[in-house]
């Protein structure tokens, strides 16, 4: 086997790169990426998230779950609770630290799953088109009709109120953008010349498609991922805030909001800290996005 | 006394007004529409067939009751002027009320009564308050305005049943025409109010009664009452003026609410108490060391705490004071060292694993579950909770076909005695006969010495018997624990200043007899 010369991203931008000398991928999309302060600052916030949620067992003050102070219900913010006390007496802040876990995991897997699922059968779509190819797009017609959190529910309700069902929830209604996506690509690059150049030489089917297809989809899979994920986290909020997805006293984001309801009016940070916690994390992962999208992008890098 | 000066100008101002409309070809207008918003939807317009005390507080303006309770829960002739009890407790004489109106036309007499309760105590009618009339063994007209009942044993808190808003009366012919379910949604009674429409989830509107048998009332021309579930929502629509009168209103809101110069804001006490009923039909349930361990493991000051915003105060007993032959015991103090102790005593040192349901979605069930659920992780018993729909709060605890396999373990619920009665308090929740899906007896529980005092106490009609069969039967109760008592709440609710006339009674339920509007 050859080394690959399939990716897109190098083929094209090789030649507006050709005065500057060569460079690779990955130091061309940093390159790019770098230039842009919102989607660095979008990818700092990130991993600092995520650093959070791995250490929060360590990091959170107290035990979200199990400290309660029934003598400081829903006290405002002070030295001893950052974020406050919520209605049940228990730390925000802790509680905020150990939902980050739920809600990037729910988030990461959820579109993990649709994106794997999505992306074989858009590639297979794309590939051999014909029946398949109609079976696929029209499933995924049907699911695009539904909006996403209707599915969601729906899924959920058939399936049962759990933090796992939401994940799978949430992950059928990412299919059908990712097989869609995959499919477009695909069917573009299947009439590159180094497609056929790779089948003239030969190549079976699998070869091409996973080494010389799915390769080209990747920056647009890695965009679409990032995006995704926000609107994922924002889902499986939704779900548990409406009962369907972490029970108590799970410290999930969505969950907290709903529990916040009832004192919201008199203790507006018991509502405030987990929605600004969805906020900035869904718009994190969103600009993220935009900036892996401008920074993988030939065509932006043209202009 | 202010009212009555202000009513003609007001009915002269409304004629006017209604002229006017009249010449501009206008299809329908009220005049003066109260709305009411409550915490429930009513689930029938029957009062025979729900349990619910909203939806009674709602038909009581449709029905009326031979007898009917004051504000303070003591008994008041309606419909019926006078009555005699035999000797011997069976046979009760009647004398009504005459010169009452139905709401079609017909008149109130003996014949209603016999119509009304002959079809109470016929089991094939499968009516929820079934059990609240089955002593009684024949009614007869013994003339037009005269009844005698006659029971099957001496049953003493008899009056007590007759005035519960459940027992209203209806019109023969409405029944006639609708039929036993119909009833259910064209009430005809003799209330001040007439029915107007019931959209299930939206709301009840009711309209005055021209023919209401009491000179001069009701003093409003419409009234509406809307089923708000979100208590945010009922606070805000009491806020913005869309609801004159709202119960039960979200504790977490009290003090803003207070703050609002356009509203009053009412606390009273009430009859309503609060449990977590144990299955004890099931493991570890049947073991009474778990009992009460449970029982020790609660913090009910906290509790009051937490969910109920400092509006209740930890249960004294089984029956809530103010309901009468309550006997008052203490509570189970917090010792969770304790609870700990005695689960190891039971043969689980780590706790074990169950479920708590609640019978009830509201914020203040959601957070007393999720409390129960913090306290008992205290003391390693871990506990999934779950908020039941009213859908599944039927199927899955009220009408559990077999106690053997129903699925209820910990059940958060409450109860008022809408008798005001200790037996109202007890034999729906805590004797055999009232395993579902009977009745409300979550807990499974079946106490030899309970049953026969509370079945001694219906007979008896000496008081200091009566008080001292109930306080056996309590006090067996509290040694037994198919209960965790939790708090008895106060009811707090609140109304437009416009608004007069509309409170809420001890129970729960709501009375509007003399609701009126200033202007």
């Amino acid at each position: 086997m050859t080394s690959t010369p399939g990716d897109p991203t190098v083929t094209v931008s090789a030649a507006a790169a050709a005065a500057t000398g060569v460079r690779t991928p990955w130091s061309e999309f940093w390159r790019k990426f770098r230039k842009q302060p919102v989607a660095m600052g979008a990818l700092a916030f990130v991993a600092l998230l995520v650093l959070l949620a791995v250490f929060a067992p360590w990091i959170a003050p107290y035990d979200a779950e199990n400290f309660f102070d029934y003598d400081r219900l829903n006290t405002p913010p002070s030295a001893a609770h950052w974020f406050g006390v919520d209605p049940l007496g228990r730390d925000i802040l802790s509680r905020i630290l150990m939902g980050s876990r739920i809600s990037l995991a729910a988030g990461f897997f959820s579109v993990a799953l649709g994106g794997l699922v999505g992306t074989t059968l858009g590639l297979l779509a794309g590939y051999y088109e014909g029946w398949w190819d109609r079976i696929v797009m029209r499933i995924s017609d049907v699911l695009f009709a539904f909006p996403g959190i209707l599915l969601a529910l729906g899924v959920v309700a058939i399936l049962g109120s759990s933090m796992v069902n939401v994940v799978v929830a949430v992950s059928v209604f990412s299919v059908p953008a990712f097989a869609r996506l995959v499919r477009g690509q695909t069917l573009a690059l299947k009439h590159m010349t180094y497609v056929e150049a790779v089948r003239s030489i030969g190549a079976s089917n699998w070869t091409i498609v996973v080494r010389h297809i799915l390769p080209g989809t990747i920056s647009s899979i890695v965009v679409y991922f990032t995006m995704r994920l926000g609107t994922s986290i924002i889902t499986a909020a939704s779900l548990s805030f409406l009962g369907m997805g972490a029970q108590p006293p799970m410290p999930e984001w969505g969950a907290m909001l709903n529990e916040a309801r009832a004192d919201m009016v008199n203790a507006p940070h018991v509502a405030l800290f987990p929605s600004l916690a969805i906020f900035f994390t869904v718009l994190a992962f969103n600009l993220l996005g935009d900036g892996l999208r401008d920074a993988l992008d030939p065509k932006i890098d043209r202009q | 006394m202010k009212h009555a000066i202000s009513l003609p100008r007001r009915r002269a101002l409304a004629a006017g007004v209604l002229t006017a409309f009249a010449l501009m070809a206008q299809p329908s207008f009220a005049a003066v529409d109260v709305v009411l918003a409550i915490g429930g939807q009513p689930d029938a317009l029957d009062p025979y067939n729900t349990n619910t005390t909203l939806t009674q507080a709602l038909l009581k303006n449709f029905y009326q009751g031979l007898y009917g309770f004051d504000k303070d829960l003591n008994i008041v002739p309606v419909l019926a002027e006078s009555h005699t009890v035999s000797k011997d407790g069976l046979t009760y004489d009647f004398k009504l009320r005459q010169g009452v109106k139905f709401h079609d036309g017909t008149p109130f007499n003996a014949e209603a009564v016999k119509a009304t309760l002959e079809r109470a105590v016929n089991p094939e009618n499968k009516l929820a308050r079934h059990n609240q009339f089955n002593r009684i063994a024949k009614v007869d007209a013994t003339g037009p305005f005269a009844v005698r009942i006659t029971l099957k044993e001496p049953f003493a808190p008899f009056i007590n049943s007759l005035a519960h808003p459940s027992a209203g009366m209806i019109s023969a012919a409405a029944l006639k025409k609708y039929g036993n379910k119909d009833i259910g949604f064209n009430p005809v009674g003799t209330g001040p109010f007439v029915f107007v429409e019931w959209k299930q989830t939206d709301f009840v509107k009711m309209k005055k009664f021209d023919g209401y048998w009491r000179k001069g009332y009701p003093k409003v021309d419409t009234v509406t009452w809307k089923p708000v579930l979100e208590n945010n929502t009922r606070a805000a629509m009491l806020q913005t003026g869309e609801a004159d009168f709202a119960t039960p209103l979200p504790y977490e809101q009290a003090g803003e609410l207070q703050k609002n110069p356009k509203l009053t804001v009412v606390t009273a006490p009430s009859i309503i108490t609060r449990y977590v009923s144990f299955n004890m039909l099931q493991k570890p349930f049947d073991d009474l060391r778990v009992r009460q361990a449970i029982n020790y493991a609660i913090n009910k000051e906290a509790l009051a705490k937490v969910a109920f915003s400092g509006f209740a105060f930890p249960a004294q007993g089984v029956v809530p004071q103010g309901v009468r032959y309550a006997h008052k015991m203490d509570p189970h103090p917090y010792d969770p060292k304790k609870a700990r102790e005695l689960l190891k005593e039971a043969g689980y040192p780590n706790g074990f694993e169950s479920v708590l349901w609640s019978a009830y979605t509201t914020t203040t069930a959601q957070k007393t579950i999720q409390f129960l659920q913090q306290q008992f992780s205290q003391v390693g018993i871990k506990v999934t909770v779950q908020a039941l729909e009213p859908g599944q709060r039927t199927e899955w605890v009220q009408t559990a076909p077999d106690p053997k396999t129903a699925k209820v373990r910990m059940y958060y619920a409450g109860w008022s005695a809408s008798t005001g009665e200790a037996d109202w308090a007890l034999r729906p929740l805590l004797s055999t006969e009232a395993w579902p899906p009977k009745l409300n007896n979550t807990a499974y529980y079946s106490s030899k010495v309970v049953d026969d005092a509370i079945a001694g106490a219906l007979r008896s009609v000496d008081e200091k018997e009566k008080t001292e069969l109930y306080r056996k039967a309590q006090e067996q109760i509290m040694k037994d624990l198919p209960w965790a008592p939790l708090v008895t709440e106060q009811s707090i609710y609140a109304t437009s200043k416009r608004l007069s006339g509309v409170y809420v009674m001890p129970d729960g339920n709501v009375n509007m007899d003399e609701i009126a509007v200033s202007k």
